[in-house]
C-alpha cells in the first residue's frame, strides 16, 4: 500500500496529489490515527515550506511574475512546481508515517522470517528498536551522574566536545558489560542451538487481505503503464 | 551424546564433582576441587566473598564452561546424567538454566508480551505452536504470575522481570535452575517474591542452585556452600554453613545466625525467628555465664581504615522546605517533604522503589529542580545555582557505577571530579591516596576499572566522589551487591564522614546497614516522609506495622527483640545479646 501510494505520487500527474492526500487522511481518521499523524506533520513542516518558498522565489527560467516585493518575486512556475514538489513530499511522509503506525514491527518481521528472512537478523532488529528507550534512559543516567562530579557541558566548542567524552564512554563501556550478561542469558533460552525453529505469534491474513494485495498489485501495474504513456493514449 | 548412568548413583540432576575451573591468562584457578549436588526439589545457596567463584561455579553448573566461556576445567559437571564438557550444543537446552543479576538483561529484548517472551524459549527448541499456549499457561500458573501474561516485559519492575526471566527458563521444561545473585538489584518486596517463586520451584520438583549475598534468601536454601577463594570452607545447612565460614576466616555470620549460635540453638533453626527468640529467652532469664568469645565471632572486624577526609571545609546545613516534584508525566513523586540535615549526621532514606527517595535527593545536587518549595543549603536555595556549583558542595554517588566509569585506569578516574572543580593538581594527589584508601582500593590504582568486578567497580565510584571532598555525601543504594566486608568498607566511610562534621544521607534497602551505621531513619511512602527519628525509635515495635505498609521489616535483631517482649530496640546482635545480659 505504502509502495502504491509512493509510485501514484511521483509518477501520476499532479493533479491526483490532494485526491491521495486526502485518501491516506481518511484512511488515518479510520483507524484513529489522525492526531497522532497530524502531530506527526511537524518533522517534515519546515522541509514542505521551505521547497515552497525555495522554489517559488527562485526557480530557474520562470517568467510569469504573481508578485513582487522589491527585489524577491514570486513566479507562476516555480510556484507550480513548489507546491507540486511539497506535495509529492507530503504524501510520501503521511504515507510513510501510516504504515509505521499502523504496521507491528514484531509482525512485519514474523511474516518475513515466515517467508523466508534469516530470525537472527529480524532479533537484531527487533531487540535494537527495543532497546533504544532503555539506551535513552541510561544516557540520561550518564549524564546525570557526570554532571553531578562537576562536569560542565558549558564553554568554548573544544571543551564541548571534550566534556562528550565522559558522556559516550560510559554508553559504549555499558553496552559491552551488558552485552555479556544479554548473551549468556540467550545462550541459556537455546537461541540459534538448534534448526526447525518454530513460531508463537500467528500473523492474521484473512482473505480479504489477499485480495487487497492483488488489487494493489494490478493498481501498481497500471500507474507504472500510465506513467510510461502506454495507456494514456 | 553421552549418557553414562553409573555417575548417578543418587539419581541427583545436578552433580558438581571436584571441579577446578582456571580462565585463561590466569595463574591461580577461580575455583578449585568443588563438590557439590543438587537433588530433585532441593534448594543449594552458593556464598562467599566478592570474588571468591560464585559465578565460576554458577556458569560451570549451568553448562556455559568449558563450551561458552573458555576455561580449563578438571573434575566433571553432570547434568540430568549428561557431562556438560562433552555435551553438544543445545543438548542441555530444557535440562538447566541459568539467570544473572541484571533483571532487564535477562529477557530477550524481542518480544512484545510476557507470554511471547516465555514462548522464546519454545520458539527456539523448535516445540510445535500447538503445544506452546499449554505450557506456557502451565508455568505462569505454577509460578503465580499469571497476571503478568499480557504486560509489556520492559514495563515490569525488577523483581517481576527476575521472575518472568525465571519463568522463562522454567517453560523449557528446565530441571536444573541456577542462579547468580538474582536478588543483587531488587528492593525488599522483589527479593521476597524471587525467593517465594524458589520455594514454589522446589516445592515443583526443580533442583536449585542459587548464588547470594543476601542472608534472608540463603537462609531458605535447604543447604549453603560458602567459597572462599575458590576452596569450600563450608557445605551444610545454611545457618551451619555460615557460621563455620566465619570461623574458617570467611565473611562474618549474618545476624540472625549468630544470634542463633549465642542461644546455643541447631544450626538448622538459625533462621528460625521464633525459635531463636525463643531459645535467648530462657537463656536470657538463666543467664548462665558464657564463654566470651565463642567460635562464631562476637564482635564486627574494625572498620576497614582509619580514614579521614583530610581538608578542613565549613560544615553545610540542608533544608528541605515543604518541596514538591512533579515530573513531566503528571505524577507527583514527592508531595511536600520538609527536613533538616545538620552538619555531621548521618540520614538514611527507606521505603518501596516509588516512594520518591530518588526524586527528592535528586534536588540535592539540582539534577532536579522543585515544582515548589525550596532546597536550601547553609540558607541558600539551590534553585539559583548551576548542576557545577552545587558539585563542589554535594557528592552524588549513583547506584549503578557504570553509568559513570570511563577512564583507563582507576586513578585518573577518581581525579576525574577534583579536575573538574578545578582542584590544584598537588591536592588532586593527595586526595586521591586517601579516598581509594578509604574504600580500600590502594593497590588497583593503575588497574582500568573494566577488570574489577562490579562491587569494586561501586567503590571506585565512591571514592571518586570523596576525592571532591564534598560537605554532603549522597549515597544511591551503596550496599547493593557488596559482600558484608564491602558493607563495613561503605559504613566506615560513612562513620568518618560523619564524624569530620560532613553530613551523609544514603538511600538504602538495607535495613541493617541503615540501623547500624545511620542516626537518623526517614522513612517515605507516596512522596511524603512517613516516619523520622532515630533507629531506635523508627524500628520500635509500634512501628512495625507502619513500616509493613511501606513494605519494610525491621532488620532481624530488632524482630528478634521484639518477638521477645524486650523493652529495648536492638539494632544489631551485639546490642540484643548485650542488652539481655550475653
Amino acid at each position: 500500500m505504502l509502495g502504491l501510494m509512493l509510485l501514484a505520487a511521483f509518477l501520476l500527474p499532479p493533479v491526483v496529489l490532494p485526491i491521495l492526500t486526502i485518501a491516506i487522511l481518511a484512511a488515518a481518521w479510520s483507524a484513529g490515527l489522525l492526531r497522532p499523524l497530524v502531530r506527526a506533520m511537524r518533522i517534515p513542516a519546515l522541509l514542505l515550506v521551505s521547497i515552497l518558498v525555495v522554489n517559488s522565489l527562485f526557480f530557474p527560467a520562470a517568467k510569469d511574475i504573481l508578485a513582487s516585493f522589491g527585489p524577491f518575486a514570486i513566479m507562476r512556475e516555480g510556484l507550480t512546481f513548489g507546491l507540486i514538489s511539497a506535495g509529492r513530499v507530503l504524501v510520501a511522509f503521511l504515507a510513510s508515517v501510516t504504515f509505521l503506525f499502523t504496521t507491528l514491527a514484531d509482525d512485519l518481521l514474523e511474516t518475513l522470517i515466515s517467508r523466508g528472512a534469516s530470525h537472527r537478523i529480524a532479533f537484531v532488529v527487533l531487540s535494537a528498536v527495543q532497546l533504544v528507550p532503555r539506551m535513552r534512559s541510561r544516557a540520561g543516567s550518564i549524564l546525570e551522574a557526570q554532571q553531578a562530579r562537576g562536569l560542565s557541558l558549558e564553554g568554548s566548542f573544544v571543551r564541548r566536545i571534550r566534556s562528550l567524552v565522559p558522556l559516550i564512554g560510559p554508553v559504549l563501556l555499558g553496552a559491552l558489560v551488558d552485552a555479556r550478561e544479554r548473551t549468556f542469558a540467550l545462550e541459556a533460552r537455546g537461541f540459534g542451538a538448534r534448526p526447525g525453529r518454530t513460531a508463537y505469534r500467528i500473523v492474521a491474513d484473512p482473505p480479504i487481505d489477499r485480495w487487497l494485495r492483488l488489487l494493489i498489485l494490478v493498481a501498481a501495474v497500471l500507474i507504472v503503464l500510465v506513467a510510461l504513456g502506454i495507456l494514456a493514449r | 551424546m553421552t549418557v553414562d548412568a553409573t555417575v548417578r548413583p543418587d539419581g541427583s540432576p545436578l552433580l558438581v564433582e571436584d571441579l577446578t575451573v582456571r580462565y585463561p591468562g590466569r595463574r591461580e584457578p577461580s575455583i578449585a576441587a568443588v563438590g557439590v549436588t543438587v537433588a530433585a526439589g532441593e534448594r543449594v545457596g552458593v556464598a562467599g566473598r566478592t570474588g571468591a567463584g560464585k559465578s565460576t561455579l554458577a556458569l560451570a553448573a549451568a553448562g556455559f564452561i568449558p563450551r561458552v566461556v573458555k576455561a580449563k576445567v578438571g573434575g566433571r559437571v553432570i547434568v540430568e546424567g549428561q557431562d556438560a564438557a562433552t555435551a553438544a550444543a543445545g543438548a542441555l537446552l530444557g535440562k538447566v538454566g541459568i539467570v544473572f543479576a541484571t533483571p532487564a538483561n535477562q529477557l530477550s529484548a524481542s518480544k512484545l508480551t510476557v507470554r511471547e517472551e516465555l514462548a522464546f524459549g519454545l520458539e527456539n527448541l523448535g516445540v510445535p505452536r500447538d503445544e506452546m499456549d499449554a505450557r506456557i499457561d502451565e508455568t505462569l500458573a505454577r509460578l503465580s504470575i499469571g497476571h503478568l501474561a499480557d504486560r509489556e516485559p520492559f514495563e515490569l519492575s525488577g523483581g517481576e522481570q527476575q521472575r518472568v526471566a525465571i519463568a522463562s527458563i522454567v517453560a523449557m521444561g528446565t530441571t536444573v535452575l541456577v542462579l547468580d545473585e538474582p536478588t543483587a538489584q531488587l528492593d525488599p518486596a522483589g527479593t521476597v517474591s524471587v525467593a517465594d517463586l524458589l520455594d514454589d520451584l522446589a516445592r515443583a520438583g526443580s533442583a536449585i542452585l542459587c548464588a547470594e549475598h543476601d542472608p534472608s534468601v540463603l537462609g531458605r536454601m535447604d543447604r549453603c556452600v560458602v567459597l572462599d577463594q575458590g576452596r569450600t570452607i563450608a557445605f551444610d545447612v545454611p545457618g551451619g554453613a555460615l557460621a563455620k565460614a566465619q570461623a574458617a576466616g570467611g565473611s562474618p555470620a549474618p545476624t540472625l545466625v549468630r544470634l542463633a549460635h549465642a542461644a546455643g540453638l541447631r544450626p538448622s533453626l538459625a533462621f528460625d525467628e521464633a525459635s531463636i527468640a525463643a531459645a535467648l529467652e530462657t537463656t536470657a532469664r538463666v543467664a548462665t555465664p558464657t564463654p566470651p568469645k565463642a567460635a562464631a565471632g562476637q564482635t564486627l572486624p574494625p572498620p576497614s581504615s582509619g580514614w579521614t577526609p583530610s581538608h578542613e571545609r565549613a560544615p553545610v546545613r540542608v533544608e528541605f522546605e515543604n518541596l514538591i516534584h512533579r515530573y513531566p508525566s503528571g505524577i507527583e513523586a514527592v508531595r511536600g517533604v520538609s527536613l533538616i540535615i545538620e552538619p555531621g549526621e548521618a540520614v538514611a532514606i527507606l521505603g518501596q522503589n516509588g516512594s520518591g527517595k530518588t526524586t527528592l535527593v535528586k534536588h540535592l545536587d539540582g539534577l532536579l529542580r522543585p515544582a515548589s518549595g525550596h532546597v536550601l543549603l547553609d540558607g541558600r536555595p539551590t534553585d539559583e545555582r548551576s548542576i557545577a556549583e552545587l558539585a563542589a558542595v554535594v557528592g552524588f554517588v549513583f547506584q549503578n557505577p557504570d553509568e559513570q566509569l570511563f577512564e583507563r585506569s582507576v586513578e585518573r578516574e577518581v581525579s576525574f571530579g577534583p579536575r573538574n572543580l578545578k582542584v590544584p593538581p598537588a591536592d588532586i594527589a593527595a586526595r586521591v591516596t586517601d579516598s581509594l584508601e578509604a574504600v580500600g582500593l590502594t593497590g588497583q590504582r593503575m588497574t582500568n576499572p573494566y577488570d574489577l568486578d562490579l562491587t569494586q567497580r561501586k567503590l571506585v565510584a565512591l571514592a571518586g566522589i570523596l576525592a571532591m571532598d564534598p560537605a554532603v555525601l549522597v549515597l544511591d543504594e551503596p550496599t547493593t551487591g557488596q559482600d558484608p566486608d564491602g558493607v563495613l568498607r561503605v559504613g566506615a566511610v560513612v562513620e568518618a564522614m560523619r564524624a569530620s562534621g560532613r553530613s551523609v544521607i544514603a538511600i538504602t534497602h538495607d535495613m541493617e546497614f541503615a540501623a547500624v551505621r545511620f542516626g537518623r531513619i526517614v522513612v517515605m511512602r507516596d512522596g511524603m516522609v512517613v516516619a523520622d527519628g532515630p533507629p531506635e525509635a523508627v524500628f520500635a515495635p509500634a512501628n512495625h506495622d507502619l513500616l509493613a505498609s511501606t513494605g519494610l521489616t525491621p532488620p532481624p535483631a530488632a524482630r528478634i527483640a521484639a518477638r521477645m517482649g524486650l523493652d529495648i530496640v536492638a539494632l544489631d546482635a551485639d546490642r540484643l545479646l548485650a542488652a539481655i545480659g550475653r
